[in-house]
C-alpha cells in the first residue's frame, strides 16, 4: 500500500486542492469563506454571549468555546467528509490503480489545511482581546501532528465502512455528537474529569478520548491554560496527555488495518 | 510457449479466479448482521475461473468472448482496480488503462483539472504533463472544451480525452477497454494510428474488443475467454475462428431440431455421450476421456418406417471443415424397421483425431435418400485432448522401415 510514495507529491498536492476546491465550488467567495466564517462564528457567539450572558461567571470563557469550536471542527469536519472520501471517488477507484491511502490522507489533509485557514482569524480575535499567549506556542506542533494522525485514521475508518454498510452515515452522525458531549469543547476539563467516574488514580483515563488531549495541547500552546486544571494537578499527571497523543496513533493504525482489509474489495462493491 | 519463454515477460497472470458476492454491494449494516447470524451463504458468481495468461514485452494481445466471458474483470484486474479471489498477477512497467470507457474522470472537475489528476496518479510530474498537456488536448480534438466540467462532455468527448491522455502518458503497458466501438471514423482511424505507433515503439498492448477484424490484423496472439475460462490463447485467425463456430454453434444448438423433409413422421428425441463409467447420457459437450466415445440417439416414429438410416457428421471447430461422416447404410448396418421409440448407440475411434473441438450433427432418413426425416446439426461438441503430438488433422497409421542400405 505504501509503495512509489516518492512519486505521489503531486497526486497529494493535486486532490488536497481539489477537496477544498469542491468545498468552496461554485461560491463567488471561494477560500475567503475559510476565514470568514469562523470570523462569522466569533462574532455570533460574542453578540450571543453578551445578550445572553453565559459566561458562568468565568473569566475568558468566550475565547475558551470559540477556540474549542474551531478545534473540534477539524475532527468533526474530517468525520463529515471521511463518509465520501472513497464512495465519492468510485469512478477513479474503479478504473485507475493508486495507493487507495491516498483518498483518507488527503481527505483529512483539506481538512487540515482548511483548519489552519479558520486558524489565523481564532488567533487574530485572541490577539485582540487579550487572551492570546503564545509563550508555550511549541504545544502547537504536537496537537496538530497528533489531531492530523486522528483525523486520517478516523477518514481511513469511516470511509472504508461506508463502502461496504451505508448506514455509516447516520451512525456517524450519532456518534460525533455524543463524542462531542464526551470532550470539554464547551465545558472545561476540571468538570470532565470530576464527572469522569473512577477513582481518583484512575482519573487519568480521561484522556483515553483522544481530543481531550489534543485541546488541552491547543490551549496551552494558544491560551497559556494548564494541561491539567489546577485542582486536579496532584491526581492527574500532566503526561496524561501523552495518553491521548497514544491514542491517536492507535487510530491511526486502526484506519490504515482498515483500509488494507477493506482494500482488496473496493473494486468488487463500487 | 515454452519456447518463448527466454522472452521478456510483461503482464504474467498466475491462476487467476474472481468470485464475485453478489450481496456485497451497498448493504446496509443490518442485512449484513442478518447474513451473519442467519449463516446465509452469499450468492456468488464465478467471472474468472483459473485463468493464467502470459504477455510478452512488446506484443499486442487481443482478448475476445462473449458477454459476461470475464474479459473486463481480467483486464481490471491487471490493471489492479480489482483483486482477485485467487491466484496473482504480475506487470512489469507503468501500466495505464482505459476501463469501461473512461481513464476515471472525475465530472466536477475540468478536463484540464483531470488531465493533471491522471497524470499525478500515473507518476508523472506536473511539469511533464504541462508539457504534454496541448498534444492530449489536440489529439482528443477538445480545445475549446478543455476548462469546461466534464460532466458537460458527450460521451464521445469522454472517451476521446480517456484514450488520448491514457496513451499520452507513455506507459510500457496499454490496456484497453472497447475503445474502438465509440467515436467516430475518423478518430478511430487516428486510436488505431496512436495504437500502431504505439506498438511500433516496443510497448505492450492488452486489448479487448468485438471487432474481429481489427483485432485478426493487429494482434500477435489472442486470448479467447468463455464463460470466466480461458477456452483459447494464441494465433489470432484460428483463435477468432473457434470463438465464432462456439457462438455459431450455440446458436444452432438453440434452433438446432428443425425438421426438414416428411414432416413429424420420425424425429431424434435426443443424442447423447454416454458415459462409459456411470452410463449416464450427456447431451451438450464433453471432454473425451476414451478414445472410443459412445454416442446414443434416440428417436420417436409415429408410423412404422421401414429400413431407415441413422447418419452422423463430424465437423472441426475451428475450420468448419467436415472431418468424417457416415451412416447405418454405408456400415452395412441395416435397421429393419422402427416404430415408436427406439434408440441406437454409435462407437467411433476417434485415435486418430487431432487434438481439438470437433461438432457431431446427425440424421434420420430413408434408405433411398429422398425422405429426410430429422436432422440434429451441430448438436454435440467433442473435445479430444491428451494425444501424442503429431502434425495435421488426422493420424494415418504409418510404418517405418529402413534406413535402407546404399543402393549401388
Amino acid at each position: 500500500m505504501l509503495e512509489d510514495w516518492n512519486k505521489r507529491g503531486d497526486l497529494v498536492r493535486i486532490l488536497v486542492a481539489r477537496n477544498l476546491k469542491i468545498r468552496y465550488k461554485g461560491s463567488a467567495l471561494g477560500f475567503f469563506w475559510s476565514l470568514l466564517t469562523p470570523a462569522l462564528t466569533i462574532l455570533m457567539y460574542a453578540i450571543f454571549a453578551h445578550i445572553l450572558k453565559f459566561n458562568n461567571g468565568q473569566p475568558r470563557y468566550l475565547e475558551y468555546l470559540v477556540g474549542g469550536i474551531i478545534i473540534w471542527g477539524f475532527t468533526a469536519g474530517a468525520m463529515n467528509d471521511a463518509l465520501f472520501c472513497i464512495v465519492g471517488n468510485a469512478n477513479l477507484v474503479k478504473k485507475v490503480y493508486f495507493p487507495r491511502l491516498i483518498l483518507p490522507l488527503t481527505t483529512a489533509l483539506a481538512s487540515g489545511v482548511n483548519f489552519l485557514l479558520t486558524f489565523v482569524p481564532l488567533v487574530l480575535y485572541l490577539a485582540l482581546d487579550g487572551g492570546l499567549d503564545l509563550s508555550r506556542g511549541y504545544w502547537l506542533v504536537p496537537a496538530f501532528v497528533f489531531q492530523l494522525a486522528l483525523c486520517t485514521g478516523i477518514c481511513c475508518f469511516i470511509g472504508t465502512a461506508n463502502v461496504f454498510f451505508r448506514d455509516a452515515q447516520h451512525i456517524v452522525g450519532v456518534g460525533q455528537l455524543a463524542w462531542f458531549f464526551l470532550t470539554p469543547v464547551f465545558y472545561y476539563p476540571e468538570m470532565q474529569i470530576a464527572a469522569f467516574p473512577a477513582p481518583d488514580p484512575l482519573k487519568f483515563l480521561v484522556f483515553l478520548n483522544p481530543m481531550t488531549g489534543v485541546l488541552a495541547m491547543y490551549r496551552r500552546g494558544l491560551m497559556g491554560l494548564e494541561l491539567i486544571p489546577r485542582e486536579w494537578a496532584a491526581a492527574v499527571p500532566a503526561s496524561s496527555v501523552w495518553l491521548s497523543g497514544l491514542v491517536c496513533l492507535a487510530a491511526l493504525a486502526a484506519g490504515l488495518a482498515a483500509l488494507n482489509a477493506g482494500n482488496r474489495k473496493f473494486g468488487d462493491v463500487l | 510457449m515454452s519456447e518463448k519463454d527466454d522472452r521478456t515477460v510483461a503482464i504474467e497472470v498466475d491462476h487467476v479466479t474472481k468470485r464475485f458476492r453478489l450481496s456485497d454491494a451497498g448493504r446496509s449494516l443490518k442485512a449484513a448482521v442478518l447474513d451473519r447470524v442467519m449463516r446465509r451463504r452469499a450468492h456468488e458468481f464465478t467471472a474468472l475461473d483459473d485463468v493464467s495468461l502470459r504477455v510478452y514485452k512488446g506484443e499486442t494481445v487481443g482478448i475476445v468472448g462473449a458477454n459476461g466471458a470475464g474479459k473486463s474483470t481480467l483486464l481490471s484486474i491487471i490493471a489492479r482496480t480489482l483483486t482477485p479471489t485467487s491466484g496473482s498477477v504480475r506487470t512489469h512497467g507503468t501500466v495505464s488503462s482505459l476501463l469501461e470507457l473512461g481513464a476515471g474522470f472525475h465530472p466536477d472537475l475540468t478536463g484540464r483539472e483531470n488531465v493533471m489528476l491522471y497524470g499525478s496518479i500515473m507518476g508523472i510530474k506536473a511539469s511533464e504533463m504541462r508539457r504534454k498537456f496541448d498534444e492530449i488536448v489536440a489529439f482528443a480534438g477538445l480545445e475549446s472544451f478543455i476548462d469546461q466540467p466534464v460532466r458537460f462532455y458527450s460521451s464521445g468527448m469522454y472517451v476521446r480525452l480517456g484514450f488520448s491522455v491514457a496513451v499520452q502518458v507513455n506507459p510500457d503497458i496499454l490496456l484497453v477497454d472497447e475503445v474502438l466501438a465509440v467515436g467516430d471514423a475518423d478518430f478511430q482511424r487516428r486510436c488505431m494510428d496512436k495504437m500502431d505507433e504505439f506498438r511500433n515503439s516496443g510497448k505492450t498492448l492488452l486489448l479487448i474488443t468485438h471487432d474481429l477484424n481489427t483485432i485478426r490484423r493487429i494482434a500477435n496472439r489472442i486470448a479467447y475467454l468463455s464463460h470466466g475460462r480461458l477456452a483459447g490463447l494464441g494465433d489470432p485467425t484460428l483463435v477468432t475462428d473457434r470463438y465464432m463456430s462456439d457462438s455459431v454453434m450455440k446458436e444452432s444448438m438453440v434452433v438446432d431440431d428443425h425438421e426438414w423433409g416428411e414432416q413429424s413422421a420420425a424425429h431424434f428425441t435426443s443424442a447423447a455421450f454416454v458415459d462409459p463409467k456411470t452410463g449416464e447420457e450427456k447431451t451438450k459437450s464433453a471432454d473425451c476421456p476414451t478414445d472410443d466415445p459412445v454416442f446414443r440417439l434416440r428417436w420417436h416414429a409415429d408410423r412404422r418406417i421401414e429400413r431407415p438410416v441413422v447418419g452422423f457428421a463430424i465437423d472441426d471447430s475451428i475450420s468448419g471443415r467436415r472431418i468424417f461422416g457416415g451412416n447405418t447404410q454405408i456400415s452395412g448396418h441395416e435397421i429393419p424397421f422402427i416404430e415408436g421409440d427406439g434408440s441406437i448407440d454409435l462407437k467411433i475411434d476417434t485415435s486418430t483425431l487431432q487434438v481439438g473441438e470437433y461438432i457431431f450433427s446427425f440424421s434420420l432418413h430413408s434408405w433411398d435418400h429422398k425422405t429426410n426425416y430429422h436432422r440434429l446439426e451441430h448438436t454435440l461438441l467433442l473435445r479430444v485432448q491428451n494425444r501424442k503430438w503429431f502434425d495435421g488433422l488426422v493420424s494415418l497409421p504409418v510404418s517405418w522401415s529402413g534406413p535402407n542400405p546404399p543402393e549401388t
